[in-house]
C-alpha cells in the first residue's frame, strides 16, 4: 500500500506539471491543445540532451527550451494570428510525432538495442523521510516531485493573491478591461503559453529521463491529454488540479501494480490501462458546475477604428 | 466569391508546397538530397498501375475520417475521436464477417456487416453527442478519451475472443474470400470501398448543403443561440451529428478490414484519425474538397513508404510532411482572412469616395 501511494505521487508529478501549465494558460484565455505534442517534444529533447551530454540537468534544460519553442509556435498562431486552437493543436501534435521520430533517427540511426540513460535518482529528504509511512510516501521521491510540492502552492498564490495573477486571470475573463488598463493582452497570453510550454517540456522529460531512462515515440500515449483533462476537471484551479492529479496518479499506479502482481489472469490488463481514460469520461460527464474562464479559447481581437 | 475561391486555391497550394519543401529541408540533416528524394517520391507513385491505384486505396479510409471530423465541425462541435470510432467499426466489421461468412452468401454477409458497423460506431459516436446534449460535457475531451478506451477494447478482444486460431499473434483469422469487398481494377488493391467513400463525400455534401437537416446543422454551427431562438432543437442535432460522424469513421473500419487487410491486426492504421482532421482542415470542411485532399494525403503515404524502402529515408518523413502541411494550411487561413479584410477595406474606401 505504501508502495502504491508512493507511486501515485511519482506518476502524478508530470501530470501536475502539465495540469498547472494548462491552468495558468487557460486562466489567461488560451487552451494549450498542443500539450500532447509539447510533452512528446519534451520527452524527446530531454532524452537527447541528457544522452549526448551525459547530464540530466542539461537534458531537462533542453526539454524546457524545446517546450518553449513549440509553445511559441502554437502561441504565435493562436494568439497573434488568431487561428483556431483545437485545430492548431492537432496539427502541432502530428508535427511533433513526425519531428521526434525523424530526428531520433537522424541523431541515433537505428540502434540495435534501445538507448538508455540513468533516470533521476530518488533523493530521500533527511529527517522528513524518517517519518513512518508518510515519509516514505512523500519524501522519498525524485527532485521534480519536490519541485512540484513548491510549485503548486506558488501557482495558487500567484494566480489568486497577487496583482500579477489578477492580470492573468482578467486576460481570460475580460480582456477588454486589461487592454484599457494599458496592458498588452496578447503579450500576457503569449507569456502564459510559453510558461506552459516550459512546464509541459519538463513533464514530458519526466517520462523519458525521469523514470524510464529511454525514449519511444509512443512514450506519452495521451498523458498530455489527461493533464489537459485534469485542468478542466479541477475547475481551472491549482487546488482542483492537485486533487485531480492524485486521482489519476493513483489510477495509473494501480494499473502498474496490478500488472506487476499478475492480476491480469482474472482481470484484463487492458482494463487497467483504460481506467484513467474511463475516469476522465465519467468525471467530465458527472461534473455539473464549471468555473470556465469566460473567454477561454476565444482569440482577442483589438478594435481599431 | 470568385476572388475568395481563387485565394483558397492559391493559398492552399502554396501551403502544400511549403510543407513539402520544409520536410525536404529536414532531409538535409540526414545527408540526403531532397531533390532526388522527391523525384523518387513522384516517379514512384506513377511507376505502375498497382502503386498508382494504391493512392486511392490509402485515400479511402482518410475520406471517411475526414468527413467524420468535417461533419461535426459544421455544427461547431469537435469530434477528435475518429480514430476510436474507426477501431470500433473495424472490430464490428471483422467480428460480423467472421461470424456470417460461413452461414450467408457473401453479398448478404457484407451488407449486414456494413449495417452493423455503421450502427455500432454510430452509437459509439452518438454517446459523445448524448452526453454533450444531456450533461453539457466537453465533447472534445470525451471524444479524445474514448479513442484510448476503444484501443483498449480492441487490444483486449484481439488477445481473447477474436484471436486467430493459431493463437500466435494478436490478430484475427483471415476473412474468407466471399466477404472481401470486390476489386474494381484487377491486379490492384483498389476495391469498391473507394466508390463508397466517393459517394459518401457527395452524400454528405448534399445532406449538409441541400437538405433542411443540413441547414439546421450549419445554423447551429454558425450561431447556436440564434438557431435555438428560431426553434431548432440543438440538443437533438448534437446527438444526430455525432451519430453520423461516428458512423462515417466506422465505415473506414469496414473498408479497411473487408477491403484491404482482410483481417484485424493489432495497432493498424494508428494515424488516420489525426490525418483525417488535417484533411478536413485542408479542405476547409468541404466534403468535395475532402476527396482531393484525401487523394493528396494518400499519395504522400504511398510515396513516402516507397521512399523509405528505396533509400535510407525513414518513413516518419510522412508524418513530418503531414504535420508541416497542416501547419502551413492553418497559416493559409490567416493569409486568406487578411486578404479578405484588405479587399473589404478597399471596397469601403471606394464607396466613401
Amino acid at each position: 500500500m505504501v508502495n502504491l501511494l508512493s507511486r501515485t505521487i511519482m506518476m502524478g508529478t508530470p501530470l501536475l506539471f502539465g495540469a498547472l501549465a494548462e491552468v495558468i494558460a487557460e486562466r489567461a484565455g488560451t487552451m494549450v491543445t498542443a500539450i500532447e505534442g509539447i510533452f512528446l517534444i519534451g520527452a524527446w529533447a530531454g532524452f537527447v540532451g541528457s544522452f549526448l551530454s551525459g547530464s540530466l540537468t542539461i537534458g531537462f534544460l533542453t526539454a524546457i527550451l524545446s517546450g518553449i519553442l513549440v509553445a511559441a509556435l502554437y502561441g504565435w498562431i493562436c494568439i497573434y494570428l488568431k487561428q483556431h486552437q483545437v485545430v492548431t493543436g492537432t496539427a502541432i501534435n502530428i508535427l511533433a510525432v513526425g519531428l521526434c521520430a525523424f530526428l531520433y533517427r537522424v541523431i541515433f540511426g537505428v540502434p540495435i538495442t534501445p538507448l538508455t540513460v540513468n533516470p533521476l535518482p530518488t533523493i530521500p529528504i533527511p529527517l522528513l523521510s524518517k517519518i513512518p509511512i508518510i515519509g516514505e510516501i512523500l519524501f522519498e521521491q525524485n527532485i521534480l516531485t519536490y519541485i512540484i510540492y513548491l510549485l503548486a502552492p506558488l501557482a495558487y498564490f500567484l494566480l489568486y493573491k497577487t496583482s500579477l495573477g489578477l492580470t492573468v486571470r482578467s486576460a481570460g475573463e475580460n480582456p477588454e478591461a486589461v487592454d484599457v488598463a494599458g496592458i498588452n493582452v496578447y503579450l500576457v497570453r503569449f507569456l502564459t503559453v510559453l510558461l506552459a510550454g516550459a512546464m509541459g517540456g519538463v513533464a514530458g522529460a519526466f517520462y523519458s529521463i525521469g523514470f524510464l531512462g529511454m525514449f519511444a515515440t509512443n512514450i506519452i500515449g495521451g498523458r498530455g491529454w489527461i493533464a489537459f483533462a485534469i485542468c478542466f476537471l479541477g475547475n481551472w484551479n491549482p487546488k482542483g488540479a492537485v486533487a485531480g492529479t492524485l486521482a489519476f496518479g493513483f489510477a495509473e499506479a494501480i494499473a502498474i501494480y496490478m500488472q506487476s502482481i499478475g492480476a491480469n489472469s482474472f482481470f484484463p490488463n487492458e482494463l487497467f490501462i483504460a481506467i484513467p481514460y474511463i475516469m476522465t469520461i465519467v468525471l467530465t460527464i458527472s461534473r455539473k458546475s464549471f468555473n470556465v474562464p469566460a473567454k477561454l479559447g476565444i482569440p482577442y481581437v483589438k478594435e481599431n477604428y | 466569391m470568385q476572388a475568395k475561391i481563387r485565394d483558397l486555391i492559391i493559398t492552399n497550394l502554396l501551403a502544400i508546397v511549403l510543407g513539402i519543401v520544409s520536410s525536404g529541408i529536414m532531409l538535409l540533416f540526414l545527408g540526403e538530397n531532397p531533390v532526388s528524394a522527391f523525384t523518387i517520391l513522384i516517379t514512384s507513385v506513377v511507376r505502375d498501375v498497382y502503386t498508382f491505384a494504391d493512392i486511392f486505396v490509402k485515400a479511402t479510409p482518410l475520406m471517411f475520417t475526414a468527413l467524420s471530423f468535417a461533419f461535426t465541425y459544421k455544427a461547431n462541435l469537435y469530434n477528435i475521436g475518429a480514430q476510436g470510432q474507426f477501431y470500433i467499426g473495424a472490430i464490428i466489421a471483422v467480428a460480423s464477417s467472421l461470424y456470417l461468412q460461413d452461414i450467408l452468401p457473401g453479398w448478404l454477409a457484407l451488407l449486414i456487416t456494413l449495417i452493423l458497423t455503421l450502427l455500432g460506431s454510430g452509437l459509439w459516436g452518438g454517446f459523445i453527442g448524448f452526453v454533450k446534449a444531456r450533461y453539457n460535457s466537453n465533447e472534445f475531451l470525451i471524444s479524445m478519451m474514448s479513442t484510448y478506451v476503444a484501443l483498449a477494447i480492441m487490444n483486449y478482444l484481439l488477445r481473447t475472443f477474436l484471436m486467430e486460431t493459431k493463437a500466435e499473434y494478436p490478430q484475427t483469422d483471415a476473412l474468407a474470400n466471399s466477404v472481401w469487398l470486390p476489386r474494381i481494377i484487377p491486379g490492384t488493391r483498389l476495391h469498391v470501398g473507394f466508390i463508397l467513400a466517393l459517394l459518401s463525400c457527395i452524400g454528405v455534401w448534399v445532406l449538409l448543403y441541400k437538405t433542411p437537416l443540413g441547414y439546421r446543422i450549419r445554423a447551429v454551427g454558425y450561431n447556436a443561440r440564434a438557431a435555438k431562438m428560431s426553434g431548432i432543437d440543438a440538443k437533438k442535432l448534437y446527438i444526430l451529428a455525432f451519430c453520423i460522424s461516428g458512423a462515417l469513421a466506422g465505415a473506414a473500419g469496414f473498408t479497411e478490414v473487408n477491403g484491404v487487410q482482410h483481417m484485424l491486426v493489432q495497432g493498424f492504421n494508428p494515424d488516420i484519425g489525426a490525418a483525417g482532421i488535417g484533411i478536413a482542415i485542408l479542405a476547409n470542411g468541404n466534403p468535395i474538397g475532402i476527396i482531393f485532399a484525401s487523394i493528396l494525403f494518400g499519395a504522400l503515404k504511398v510515396g513516402g513508404t516507397i521512399m523509405g524502402q528505396m533509400s535510407a529515408i525513414p518513413s516518419s518523413i510522412i508524418e513530418l510532411m503531414q504535420g508541416f502541411v497542416m501547419v502551413f494550411v492553418i497559416l493559409a487561413y490567416f493569409v486568406r482572412s487578411w486578404l479578405e479584410n484588405n479587399r473589404e477595406k478597399r471596397k469601403l474606401q471606394k464607396a466613401v469616395v
